[in-house]
């Protein structure tokens, strides 16, 4: 029989509707139709849960406890009271609000400066894949070549003093602000090229007959980019920054490789802190807590950074 | 207020030429209406008088003044855009104070000529809304408050009225041509719809593949076709055109006899209009291919040998399809072009 023949046959009773095959329609459990949707997820849903949501609800049990190894003692909110009173925490937590803030805001500035000047550019797919390659590289190759620009290598210190602008090698890692120096340095040149890239693609993305208008209401590029260009990328670089900004609260690499967080602490980052009581002092559960400390607090400020940045865009 | 003279204009985008030599003096007031089928170079010509793109030839003067190596935001032009352009993050108050604030008028008069501009397109109580919190009619008044708002020596109109529906387009369309009148500012304006050309246009001028057709007022575009592309371009339905011959003062061809002027010989091309074609005669006969009733006409389609006519026939009429029928063409309005497509004029 013809599969597209009429489903009424001759004597003139109608059957079910066969499909294309002429099979009777499949039918499946109504309990595991049900659950089809989850069976679907479920591989995604355990490799997260496995990933993130398992270690973060260990650290958040472990920070209960004094850990010694495998000695744990049940301290409650201890750690938190203790951490709270610390100094070096605090001090962790200034230096990463400095370093991080200042970085962040001269990446956010020199990219969306890179990227005015590059977005009207039609050669520009051909020669942005140069301004990627700092993020190509893996960050610990990163912070040894600035450690070695900086430092080992005093790269940086023979320049200077080829253009006379000091008169021997500089001790980067003397003073507070110059040890804080490296790593904004450092920081700024491996993920400017995130910012930039993003932001050109916004820049490329706005419609091309506003900047037209724009220009035949007598705007200049300057004031185009400042009224109406920026404003309209403001929901992509509140995103952007915020991206940036908490992979920053975690900047770890730069500070183990470059500074270990010397001169006395004045480059010690949270993660560094986190690391440091984890991993050279084995307090697990002190560390635990500071961890937790750290992530409710980047929730905190990216949730708020976010809310306000789309609200007050709308109206 | 100012008059726009285009002289030899033409732009090339590699090989491909998008407007080839073109020249056309707008006088000052006028309202010059730029008119052809996608591609036809229309826009191009509308965005280098605008200096949004440069011409690879020729020069363009506006009021008097070689603009060509003048910046698009010194040549005191305003253009209304297909898709408004408004600023996104302004609001409509804000979006028509944009050019004042950049041509640096002074802060005291804006908002007098803000709310006058905002006033002439109807838009004053909108003044505090963004754009996407508006219809697309009232974006694109806001858009022309925008461009009136300053004063500019020309308006340019690229498709102003294509995103809108057939009705509020027409009564865009009034509201554009009495502004202009009302401000006397020259307007060139940009449509690929000859409706709008006809009723908007002092002149129109109709472009194909980058040059210029014809340039004439909407009667003499309508009544005295240069070609067989501006015949067949004007009109809805357009022209008939018909490809015969033409010998001894007749022209013919499958099923069609026509006296023709004696100066008509050889291959040449028939166009009349479908309103010059009537119901009864015998220079057409056929049969009729569809009817369509629209109310106030009926287009009624009659297959003359290979060839489909098109005639507007009285509201009433009505006919079964393949019924055997004679058309009348009015002799006064027949055309006649030659192999080229152009029209075949007396020895006058």
């Amino acid at each position: 029989m013809r599969t597209d023949a009429p489903s009424v046959p001759a004597g003139g009773v109608a059957s079910a509707t066969p499909d294309r095959s002429g099979n009777p329609p499949r039918r499946r459990s109504p309990a595991l139709r049900k659950a089809f949707p989850y069976l679907l997820l479920a591989p995604a849903m355990i490799y997260l849960l496995a990933i993130t949501l398992y270690p973060g609800l260990f650290a958040i049990y472990q920070s209960l406890f004094v850990v010694k190894f495998l000695n744990w003692t049940w301290t409650g909110l201890g750690n938190y009271s203790q951490i709270l009173q610390d100094r070096e925490f605090w001090a962790a937590l200034g230096n990463t609000a400095l370093i991080g803030g200042i970085s962040l805001t001269l990446q956010t500035a020199i990219a969306l400066t890179l990227a005015y000047f590059a977005y009207r550019d039609p050669l520009i797919r051909g020669w942005r894949i140069i301004f990627l390659m700092p993020m190509l590289f893996m960050p610990s190759a990163v912070a040894f070549i600035w450690k070695l620009a900086f430092n080992d290598g005093r790269v940086i210190s023979d320049l200077l003093m080829s253009v006379g602008l000091v008169d021997g090698n500089v001790d980067w890692l003397a003073s507070v602000w110059l040890a804080r120096m490296t790593l904004i340095v450092a920081d700024v040149w491996q993920w400017t090229p995130f910012l930039f890239i993003i932001f050109v693609a916004a820049l490329q993305g706005q419609d091309q007959e506003i900047e037209e208008a724009a220009r035949l209401d007598g705007a200049s590029w300057p004031e185009i980019f400042w009224n109406i260009s920026l404003p309209m990328m403001r929901p992509v670089i509140v995103v952007a920054v915020t991206l940036r900004g908490i992979d920053i609260t975690t900047m770890f690499t730069n500070v183990f490789v470059m500074t270990q967080g010397t001169p006395g602490g004045a480059t010690e980052t949270m993660s560094y802190f986190i690391y440091r009581q984890g991993f050279r002092m084995f307090n697990f559960g002190y560390a635990s807590a500071a961890s937790v400390l750290m992530l409710i607090l980047t929730i905190i400020i990216a949730q708020t950074v976010v809310k306000r940045a789309f609200h007050s865009g709308k109206k | 207020m100012a008059s726009i003279h285009l002289q030899n204009i033409v732009k090339r985008y590699g090989g491909f030429v998008g407007v080839q030599n073109m020249s056309l003096d707008i006088a000052d007031e006028e309202f010059l209406v730029l008119l052809g089928p996608s591609g036809c170079g229309k826009t191009t010509t509308m965005r280098m008088i605008a200096g949004l793109e440069e011409p690879t030839e020729g020069q363009i003067v506006i009021g008097g003044e070689v603009v060509n190596d003048i910046d698009a935001r010194d040549r005191d032009v305003a253009m209304v855009f297909q898709g408004y352009a408004l600023y996104p993050n302004m609001s409509i108050y804000e979006n028509i104070r944009f050019p004042l604030r950049m041509r640096g008028i002074p802060a005291s008069e804006h908002d007098a000529r803000i709310r006058k501009a905002a006033e002439m397109v109807e838009l004053g109580s909108f003044l505090d809304r963004k754009p996407g919190a508006l219809s697309g009619g009232q974006r694109q008044r806001a858009a022309l408050a925008r461009a009136v708002v300053r004063q500019p020596q020309v308006f340019l109109m690229d498709e102003p009225l294509s995103n809108l529906d057939a009705k509020l387009r027409q009564s865009m369309r009034v509201q554009i041509k009495h502004m202009q009148r009302q401000l006397k500012v020259t307007t060139v304006y940009v449509t690929h719809d000859q409706i709008e050309a006809m009723t908007l246009a002092d002149r129109i001028v109709i472009m194909n593949k980058g040059a210029i057709q014809q340039v004439g007022t909407p009667d003499e575009i309508y009544s005295d076709p240069a070609n067989t592309f501006v015949a067949g371009f004007i009109g809805s339905p357009p022209m008939n055109l018909i490809q015969g011959t033409a010998r001894d003062g007749r022209f013919t061809a499958p099923g069609i006899s026509v006296p023709c002027p004696r100066f008509v010989h050889g291959q040449v091309t028939l166009g009349v209009r479908p309103e010059d074609c009537h119901v009864g005669g015998d220079n057409l006969q056929g049969q009729v291919y569809g009817v369509e009733p629209t109310g106030d006409v009926t287009y009624l389609t009659v297959l003359g040998g290979t060839n489909k006519i098109e005639v507007k026939a009285a509201r009433d009429y009505r006919s079964d399809i393949d019924v055997a029928i004679g058309i009348a063409f009015d002799p006064a309005h027949l055309y006649f072009f030659d192999e080229s497509g152009q029209r075949i004029r007396g020895a006058a």
